[in-house]
């Protein structure tokens, strides 16, 4: 039996570009051999779950996603594959696992996704070089999004200068709008007062606070006993530390922090896992996202469409978010799940989405054709294209034609 | 742009109108003479979520955070009264907050500054200046951070799923959240409607699985096999103590309030509701490691409200009569 883990593609050097991909990675590789599963490099919008890393059993057709309910998965497994052979501690393992997920991920999101240098320098050019065509226009962003919500709580958005640099230029557009005066860019350049401040980017402006935030956090994972731990928690100490020591930014605080300041039990962690013995990317069992599933380069083609549509879709405001619920309780009825591993008791409840949710969301999808429509005719009709300026005035050549009918007797002259 | 409104003169009959009519501005309301005797007390005052009843009879609070610091302010031994109230009310926008004691009218300023409400990020503090037995401090461990972790995320996911998301627990909900803050049905199902998307966003927001998924895409056997596994590792954590409270502390510290104050609720609170799937929560509780969590929940609550007990087992006494 062959299993299919779905997860992120390769960037940076590392398997994937996602933490918790990386760990299941990191976690088969170590528990089996390359012939009992198969990596797919997929984006969340193809999988049934929407989320990776996810589990695939062609055999039975069931789909598992989320690190620990797959390491919960494979460990139901008859022993010896996909067990680790460590001494459990099971308490301490699972606190530091939670503790990576809640305060490590906000790091690599400040990091990576946040902060504007490298998020365009390295983040997005990862995505592209792993996604197909179109959808790069519409997940990356739709991730950072994501992402800048779970740093939130840091109070750190003055990284993202992107949306600073957005808001200024509104501004001062709104006040060309409706001031009397205009000062020129070249005047106005100088009027702007040149402190210490301006001159540093943000990463150098809030150093002090990051390093004091990534310390906290590092502090707490370099005293942890990692030896001790089950495999599943290291390998996820590995994906997230990896995610930090690993790509090239140019802001690299993160990596300073965790490279240079001290913490060499840590380094040594993703320097084990990185060994020469596992985890390069071609050493593992990739297969090809296509040819996996036997499609046509056309039906291959329609499918990424249809996940581009989606995820424009999730972009119109308002509209977006009633249709992902929607979709989400529509698809959680077609994902079948391996019996329940967890041995909670459960009833599953009738997710059947109701009359008048189906009424709703043909209502939306109705007025959003109709807007689309209306948009486009009224864009015809007269609206001049995008950057096109709207009115347009010619400066009159003063010839001799505009002396009168004097002048007019003398332009023949000319001509 | 000020300048430029000072230039433009005023038309004539705008100019009548406020002439024989003038804009006055008048002093503040005083408060009235009720907010005095309300928070003029012998006692510090705690303003939590409760019900009437219970915060006469200085009964626990239903809301984790709440209870957290009522419990630590009674192992630290501040003598205090507790008053229902909710979120609008507090001065940081979230409950509790803690009235010093006032033993005159606020007219001056100084006064004014001395009972000033303390918010839950210094109640800390406030316990320690003026308890009578001030606890121990938390363990010196980075230890402490991770497992803290266990209870900010997977078990606080939990609750907040069991309570406000799980629809046979909408009853206990409607009880506790919704009804004593309007008698309107419109504003009743608009509060219903904001605290379910609320505790939905806060649960994605701390989970993984927000990367790329998004609202509605909530995996519940998720949360809770998440929960279970925390309540394990506490519970072995509680087992390698020596003194029966977390990190061998010699009498109950903050960590100690934050669990008891989310396993009090889940065995208490979610027992009164009906049906299994709600009272999940509970029973992970009880079964979490060998019932160590289901045994310092109960030393805690014997410590702090032990007449409580007494009058919960005459209850059941009459019952069985």
């Amino acid at each position: 039996m062959v299993l299919e883990l779905h997860v992120w593609g390769p960037a940076f050097g590392l398997p994937s570009i996602d933490a918790e991909c990386l760990a299941a990675i990191a976690y088969l590789a170590r528990t089996t051999s390359r012939s009992e599963y198969r990596l797919v490099q997929t984006s969340p919008s193809a999988v049934p779950t929407h989320h990776l890393p996810a589990l695939h059993k062609p055999s039975a057709n069931t789909w598992i996603s989320g690190f620990s309910p797959i390491i919960s998965h494979l460990r139901s497994f008859p022993s010896p594959s996909f067990h680790d052979d460590s001494p459990p501690h099971h308490g301490d393992s699972t606190a530091y696992s939670a503790f990576l997920t809640a305060h490590a991920a906000p790091l690599i999101a400040l990091s990576l996704y946040v902060s504007s240098a490298n998020y365009a320098a390295t983040t997005r050019p990862a995505y592209s070089a792993i996604l197909p065509f179109p959808l790069p226009w519409t997940e990356p962003p739709a991730i950072r999004a994501s992402m800048s919500l779970r740093a939130a709580h840091l109070g750190l958005s003055s990284l993202d200068t992107d949306a600073a640099e957005d808001a200024s230029i509104a501004e001062e557009k709104a006040a060309a709008a409706a001031g009397w005066v205009h000062i020129p860019a070249s005047l106005s350049a100088q009027l702007k007062s040149k402190s210490v401040k301006d001159a540093l980017t943000p990463e150098q402006a809030a150093r002090i606070k990051l390093d004091g935030l990534a310390r906290e956090v590092l502090d707490v994972l370099a005293e942890a006993d990692w030896d001790r731990m089950v495999l599943s928690a290291r390998c996820l100490a590995y994906g997230y530390l990896a995610l930090m020591a690993v790509p090239d930014v140019p802001r690299p605080w993160l990596r300073e922090v965790l490279l240079q300041g001290g913490y060499p039990s840590l380094c040594e962690l993703v320097g084990r896992f990185r060994g020469p013995e596992a985890l390069a990317a071609e050493k593992l069992p990739w297969e090809e996202s296509a040819a996996h599933s036997g499609q046509s380069s056309l039906v291959a083609g329609l499918n990424v469409g249809a996940r581009f549509a989606q995820g424009l879709i999730y972009d119109i405001p308002g509209i977006g978010e009633e249709w992902r619920r929607w979709w989400a309780r529509r698809r959680k009825r077609s994902v079948r799940r391996p019996e329940d591993t967890a041995g909670l008791t459960q009833k599953r409840r009738d997710m059947s989405a109701s009359g008048a949710d189906t009424l709703l969301v043909a209502g939306v999808g109705m007025a959003a054709v109709l807007a689309v429509n209306a948009g486009f005719f009224l864009y015809r009709s007269g609206v001049p294209s995008f950057g096109a300026p709207v009115h347009s005035w010619q400066m009159v050549r003063a010839g001799l034609s505009s002396f009168g009918a004097a002048g007019a007797m003398f332009s023949g002259l000319n001509a | 742009m000020s300048t430029t409104w000072n230039s433009i003169p005023v038309p004539r009959p705008l100019q009548q109108l406020f002439d024989s009519v003038p804009l006055v501005t008048y002093d503040a309301n005083a408060l009235p003479t009720r907010a005095q005797s309300n928070t003029l007390c012998q006692l510090p005052t705690l303003y939590v979520f409760a019900s009437e009843r219970d915060a006469r009879l200085g009964l626990p609070s239903y809301n984790p955070s709440c209870l957290k610091w009522q419990t630590f302010l009674k192992l630290a031994g501040v003598e205090f009264r507790i008053v229902p109230s909710t979120n609008h009310a507090s001065p940081t926008g979230a409950l509790p907050f803690l009235l010093p004691v006032r033993t005159s009218p606020t007219t001056t300023a100084a006064a004014a500054a001395s009972s000033a409400p303390i918010p839950a990020s210094r109640l800390q503090r406030y316990a320690l200046d003026h308890g009578s037995r001030p606890p121990p401090p938390n363990a010196k461990t980075l230890r402490l951070d991770a497992y803290q972790a266990l209870l900010d995320v997977p078990i606080r996911n939990a609750w907040l799923h069991t309570l406000y998301l799980e629809p046979e627990n909408s009853p206990l909900l409607e009880k506790l959240y919704v009804t004593w803050a309007s008698s309107s049905g419109w504003v009743q199902g608009t509060i219903r409607h904001q605290l379910g998307r609320a505790a939905e966003g806060e649960i994605l927001k701390t989970s993984s699985s927000l990367s790329a998924a998004g609202a509605g895409e909530l995996d519940e056997d998720a949360v809770y096999s998440a929960a279970r596994d925390a309540l394990n590792a506490l519970a072995s954590l509680l087992a390698e103590s020596e003194t029966g409270w977390f990190f061998s502390a010699t009498a109950p510290t903050l960590f100690d309030a934050s669990v008891f104050a989310y396993t009090h609720l889940m065995l208490q609170v979610l027992s009164e509701a009906d049906g299994e799937d709600a009272a999940r929560l509970g029973v992970l509780v009880g079964q979490a490691g060998s019932g160590e969590l289901r045994s310092h929940q109960q030393r805690i609550y014997q410590m702090l409200w032990p007449s409580q007990i007494w009058s919960e087992g005459e209850s059941q006494a009459d019952k069985t009569q």
